[in-house]
């Protein structure tokens, strides 16, 4: 019966070709050995260099969101080191391409901000994604921002389509919103 | 000035800044939780050595694999001083080492190139 539960769980994760797949609480320490195991999981499937960057680099920046962002925090909510917070991260293989997907809850007030952060890029083309990099590069760091306000860009920058965005409000606790993300590799 | 050496940790590179010889490295990958508090004492150091130079002859090793985007952001400030002592009279070598089908971080040192023309800046591309 152990086993049968086991693998009930591993034929759905290997019918929708999932190679990594972790849903928790995300500190520095858990997105250091996921990029361990990423690293090692990516050499296996045979992915090329440039694309095994890509796909390394978009992790990073998901986790570190989520680490960041997430409302369910185990961590003071003002604390900027040593955070847990909690998230759900996969890769997986859809035809030729990878695609990583990653959500977390956010306040439902923030919602708005970070769709309107996300909307512009989805009709930019590769150059102009490119050109709000440089200019974002040079800018002072957004204030709500942890990292440099460049995250987001460079997700889009290193996926090779659009960046898919969805908020699903939780209907048992209206103050929370799950924000999910997707790139295409 | 005593020398600034940090070993690396899995998300951060080693910093290795020897300003007696005027050489400073940094080496690894960059994606510490948090990048300001990281390399904000670090480019504190850097500015502090910088001040008390001139007509120096200082070379600069980056070979960093991967930074994530705050590191970028960082990295970036600590060309622009480096830059700046550039154009206070010093001779700054930058030596931009990077993965031969690496484009991100290619691109990235032509940035530099772009935004920080007093450097002296050598792009070494590194076969697997």
């Amino acid at each position: 019966m152990l086993y049968k539960e086991f693998s009930d769980f591993y034929e759905v994760a290997r019918k929708r070709h999932i190679i990594f797949f972790y849903v928790g609480y995300f500190s520095q320490h858990v997105v250091a050995a996921i990029s361990e195991t990423i690293k090692a999981r990516l050499d296996t499937a045979g992915a090329a260099g440039p694309t095994r960057r890509r796909i390394f680099s978009s992790f990073v920046e998901m986790s570190q969101n989520i680490m960041h962002y997430s409302s369910d925090t185990l961590t003071p909510n003002d604390a900027n080191e040593n955070q847990m917070r909690r998230g759900s991260f996969c890769i997986g293989m859809k035809d030729d391409s990878f695609f990583l997907l990653c959500a977390n809850p956010v306040d439902s007030a923030n919602a708005e901000n970070i769709r309107s952060r996300l909307e512009p890029l989805h009709t930019m083309s590769m150059e102009e994604i490119k050109l709000a990099y440089k200019k974002a590069l040079r800018e002072e760091t957004p204030a709500d921002s942890k990292g440099a306000g460049l995250g987001f860009l460079t997700m889009a920058r290193d996926a090779s389509e659009p960046l898919e965005f969805e908020f699903v409000r939780d209907e048992h606790n209206p103050d929370t919103t799950v924000f999910c993300i997707k790139a295409i590799i | 000035m005593d020398p600034l050496f940090i070993a690396a940790s899995p998300t951060s590179p080693e910093v290795d800044f020897r300003f007696d010889q005027h050489t400073l490295s940094i080496k690894g990958e960059s994606y510490p939780e948090n990048a300001a508090a990281f390399y904000g004492p670090v480019i504190a150091r850097v500015q502090a050595y910088l001040d008390q130079c001139s007509d120096a002859e200082i070379t600069v090793h980056v070979s960093l694999a991967y930074f994530n985007s705050s590191s970028t952001k960082m990295l970036f400030s600590f060309f622009e001083a480096l830059n700046d002592a550039a154009m206070a009279g010093n001779q700054v070598r930058l030596n931009w080492y990077h993965d031969e089908d690496d484009d991100t971080i290619l691109e990235f040192g032509q940035e530099l190139q772009d935004d920080f023309g007093a450097l002296d800046f050598h792009d070494h591309a590194v076969s697997n």
